[in-house]
């Protein structure tokens, strides 16, 4: 896509808002060594949000729209979830289809761009929380691993179904308590990254979102070697301050306290993407 | 689109056929007989079509058209083919290359239908030209894998266009007529074309068809109502975010409206259906006729057969009244179409009798004459015209003359 | 025993999945197609299995044919396996239900299966049973019992009379030559067979060669039997609706 398609007619410019104009003028398009640097100079590509005060969620939005290498070309396909009050306020494509059939979209999306722009790169990236990814969405989830699907996932999880007022997930420790878990989970929490690796994912991570630059690097990653080799997978602890009972300021404290136990920073990748991920560090774009 | 060439006025597809109007295609072009199966003519027609793209899951009876359509990829006239996982993720991932700009085709059957039954609603609020062939089966409990239709009716509702095909040549020309009229910008919503299964699917018969190097102009994805997602043109903001994260008011104003566009689409389709598929109803029999079947797809077929029966051999003026779409339903024709009949008889493929519901409704304070939904059969039995015959006969109190 | 005058003919093929059956209705209907008649066919199974029930019909006609589905009243039934009768794998019982009055029953073995009391049924309605062994014919002239279907097709040909061997020649080549699609199990078939001809053209001859033995075969017991064809000529054809 050319970003001249956000072009403002120069004769309706004055009864722009500031943050269109801004968007034209002022954002990060065109240059993939854009990152979480830019965040305090230039304009976002996101534009407020609907989520609770102090979300992590909302903390995670920002730095990968942030670190998009190529967001005029990039479509995010997302679920319900509290991830999708956030959808109506980016600034790049975004398909909402149902719950759980994220990644089956993002196949059909993915395969038609490539056959129509065969010339020209189109990331596919999939958000979702762990309900619909682990849940609902295993079964397509995976299935997109098994057929090599060029796409990243990203999983934002907050280990409960918060949008729909905190039942237990897949992804919910074994012990904790939600509502229909009453008396705590009685099973352990889906080691998804895991069956990302087995599921055939070139580059898998794992980490919660206390360090920007992390994220950056590591969504940089995802999605170069999504473009060359195959899907990608990367797990984002993003807490439910909610949900957990924490005020609003705690949820920075809440991931680093993750960080030294069950979200200890992991990271995986096959040698072809390994070689993608050393060539795009020669390039200096990682 | 990268895959026309230019030359002179004459435009070609990417397999090097000539793109020609849809009305050439259908009406003007010269046909040769061929002796197929309906899911061959899913074949055939797929090949004149400039489809983009197809997806498919195994299920009995839609397999071997599935299969065929992804020789079509093998061999270049389909861009975009694979299997997936379950017919839930094969129509969610149908609605991805719709959503991208791709022309759509696929296939499913009774259980399977119900399997995908969340992604119709989706298609059509999202206002996705697809194509759906859908070869009737019976539905679970228990298991049948016979044409019983009543799957039909669960898709009357979903804001997608239904056409109902009598046979395989009509499931040709439908499924290319289906494409025009789906992707008209005023319409723009999804087309479901139905068979009643093994009658059609696996039954050989002639059908004549067009040469086969000429094509159907391909989907212009700038045209549709709604942004394509593929980055090349500004993202649209509207249902593909839900709603209510806004606030309830919007949602329930956005839904309701949007519903009742969607099925506006619908209505709008009604002058391009009539026009490609040369009408929504077809009239077959004795004009005079006071026995009138009205039915769609085989149970309009069956009717027939014993139209003349009752005509040549029980000297009974009898007619059918042919529903060919019944989204858009053709109400002022079966209205029309009444006029003079002493009874109807409604036959349908399934228990519960859909199609009588919907004829009921369209003649509600506009027809005082009986109505019988008789003959009906479940399973996917077969319905012989002896058997209707009798069915008529036994109510309008006459001897049967013709079966010992 | 005079023959009537006939529009249509529906035949029903009651078989044992691997027989055949579901081709040879296809190769029949794509001859009475080529021979200038209204034809069509379609098999009914339930699973793809070999040696379950299954059963295709045929419906050749001068006019327009509309039905579809089973073939209930048969004018012609055609076994193509003693087990249909002695086992009872049939979807109908007897075998013969619902045989039209004049009709025909033709019969793959190589004894006679019927009892009297059917023999007493079937005369009582004028209908003529021809028994012969298929399976001898294919053994005979291809070599393999899975030209038996090629046989029954020739024999109910040859006693109709409303095709020639150029019409069945084509049936035949259709369904081999042409990329001819019946189902997957058949599918799967196809390739056993093929590894048993090296070449497509040799199956083809050999099959045609079964079904013309047999044409030539049954076509003398008609002419003694004082049958004439079974529908006029499609050229002699009127049209009534």
């Amino acid at each position: 896509m050319s970003v001249k398609i956000y072009k403002i007619n120069e004769d309706l410019k004055e009864f722009m808002p500031q943050e269109v104009i801004d968007l034209e003028e002022k954002a990060t398009w065109g240059n993939p060594k854009r990152g979480v640097m830019d965040l305090p100079y230039t304009k976002e590509l996101i534009e407020e949000h609907s989520l609770c005060a102090g979300c992590p969620e909302s903390a995670a939005f920002r730095y990968i729209l942030a670190s998009l290498p190529d967001p005029e070309n990039t479509i995010i396909v997302n679920s319900t979830g509290c991830t999708s009050l956030v959808f109506p306020h980016i600034a790049v494509h975004t398909v909402h289809s149902l719950f759980g059939n994220q990644n089956a979209v993002a196949s059909g999306i993915k395969r038609v761009l490539e056959w129509r722009f065969p010339d020209q790169v189109k990331d596919v990236v999939v958000l979702a929380g762990d309900g619909a990814t682990i849940d609902i969405g295993l079964d397509c989830t995976l299935q997109s691993f098994f057929r090599q699907e060029k796409i990243t996932t990203i999983c934002f999880d907050n280990e409960v179904y918060a949008n729909t007022g905190g039942q237990d997930s897949g992804s919910t420790p074994r012990g904790m308590e939600f509502k229909m878990a009453p008396g705590g989970k009685q099973w352990d929490k889906v080691p998804m990254w895991q069956l990302a690796i087995d599921s055939g994912c070139h580059y898998v991570a794992r980490l919660t979102v206390s360090s920007p630059k992390k994220v950056e690097q590591v969504i940089k990653k995802a999605i170069y070697v999504a473009r060359e080799v195959g899907p990608t997978y990367v797990h984002l602890y993003t807490p439910c301050v909610l949900e957990l009972g924490l005020n609003s300021d705690q949820g920075l404290w809440e991931m680093r306290e993750r960080d030294k136990e069950r979200f200890k920073f992991f990271e995986y990748m096959t040698p072809e993407a390994e070689e993608v991920i050393k060539r795009k560090k020669e390039e200096g774009l990682l | 689109m990268s895959q026309k060439v230019q030359t002179e006025k004459v435009r070609y597809n990417r397999m090097g056929q000539r793109i020609v109007s849809p009305d050439y295609l259908l009406f003007e072009a010269p046909r040769t007989k061929h002796f197929i199966t309906g899911s061959e003519a899913v074949k055939e027609a797929a090949k004149r079509a400039s489809v983009d793209a197809s997806i498919s899951y195994p299920i009995t009876p839609q397999s071997e058209a599935a299969h065929m359509l992804g020789e079509l990829w093998r061999e270049g006239y389909i861009g975009v083919y694979f299997r997936g996982e379950s017919e839930f993720g094969v129509m969610s991932a149908i609605a991805g290359c719709a959503m991208a700009g791709a022309r759509t085709l696929t296939t499913t059957s009774g259980p399977g239908t119900l399997r995908a039954m969340e992604n119709f609603p989706m298609w059509a609020g999202s206002r996705l030209p697809i194509q759906l062939v859908l070869m009737a089966r019976g539905i679970n409990s228990p298991l049948s894998i016979q044409p019983d239709n009543l799957e039909i009716s669960f898709l009357l509702d979903t804001g997608c266009m239904v056409w109902h095909a009598e046979t395989a040549q009509e499931l040709f020309d439908m499924i290319i007529a289906g494409f025009v009229v789906a992707e008209q910008p005023d319409v723009h919503v999804p087309l479901i074309t139905a068979i009643d299964g093994f009658f059609i699917s696996h039954t050989r018969e002639a059908v004549y068809l067009p040469p086969e190097d000429i094509a159907l102009p391909p989907y212009d994805p700038y045209k549709a109502p709604m942004p394509v997602i593929d980055m090349e043109v500004p993202p649209g903001r509207f249902m593909r975010d839900p709603f209510v994260m806004k606030s309830n008011y919007i949602s329930y104003a956005t839904h309701a409206s949007w519903q009742f566009e969607v099925r506006a689409a619908i209505e709008r389709s009604r002058p391009y259906a009539k026009h490609y598929l040369r009408g929504l109803v077809e009239h077959f029999g004795d004009p005079e006729g006071e026995i009138l079947f009205i039915a769609s797809g085989t149970a309009a077929a069956q009717a027939k057969e014993a139209t003349q029966i009752l005509i040549h051999e029980e000297g009974i003026k009898a007619r059918v009244l042919r529903i060919k779409t019944l989204r858009p339903f053709p109400t002022e024709e079966v209205r029309e179409a009444v006029k003079g009949a002493k009874y109807i008889f409604i036959p349908e493929f399934n228990v519960v009798g859909w199609l009588e519901r919907e004829v009921k409704r369209a003649l509600y304070g506009y027809s005082d004459i009986p109505i019988f939904g008789t003959p009906r059969v479940g399973g996917g039995m077969t319905m012989p015209p002896e058997f209707i015959v009798q069915e008529v006969l036994r109510i309008i109190g006459k001897e049967v003359k013709h079966v010992s | 025993m005079s023959q009537p005058v006939r529009r249509r003919i529906n035949v029903r093929m009651p078989a044992i999945g691997g027989q055949g059956a579901v081709s040879a209705a296809h190769i029949m209907a794509t001859a009475a197609d080529h021979a200038g008649y209204y034809a069509v066919s379609n098999p009914f199974y339930g699973a793809e299995k070999r040696m379950a029930p299954s059963e295709s019909y045929v419906r050749i006609g001068i006019e327009p044919i509309y039905d579809r589905g089973e073939v209930v009243y048969p004018d012609v039934i055609m076994v193509f396996h003693s087990q249909v009768i002695t086992m009872g794998k049939s979807y109908t019982m007897p075998f013969y239900s619902g045989i039209k009055k004049n009709g025909l029953i033709i019969i793959n073995a190589e004894e006679d299966l019927l009892s009297d009391e059917d023999k007493a049924f079937l005369e009582e309605r004028n209908v003529r049973i021809f028994t012969f062994s298929a399976t001898k014919f294919a053994l005979e002239h291809a070599g393999t019992e899975l030209a038996t279907n090629m046989a029954m097709v020739g024999a109910f040909f040859g006693i109709t009379q409303i095709a020639g061997m150029e019409s069945i020649e084509e049936g035949i080549k259709a369904r081999f030559l042409k990329k001819f699609v019946v189902s997957g199990g058949t599918a799967s078939l196809d390739s056993a067979i093929e590894r048993k001809f090296k070449k497509k053209l040799e199956l083809i001859e050999k099959n045609v060669a079964t079904a013309r033995a047999a044409y030539e075969f049954a076509l003398a017991w008609a002419k003694e039997q004082g049958i004439e064809p079974w529908l006029p000529k499609p050229e002699e054809a009127l049209q009534r609706v």
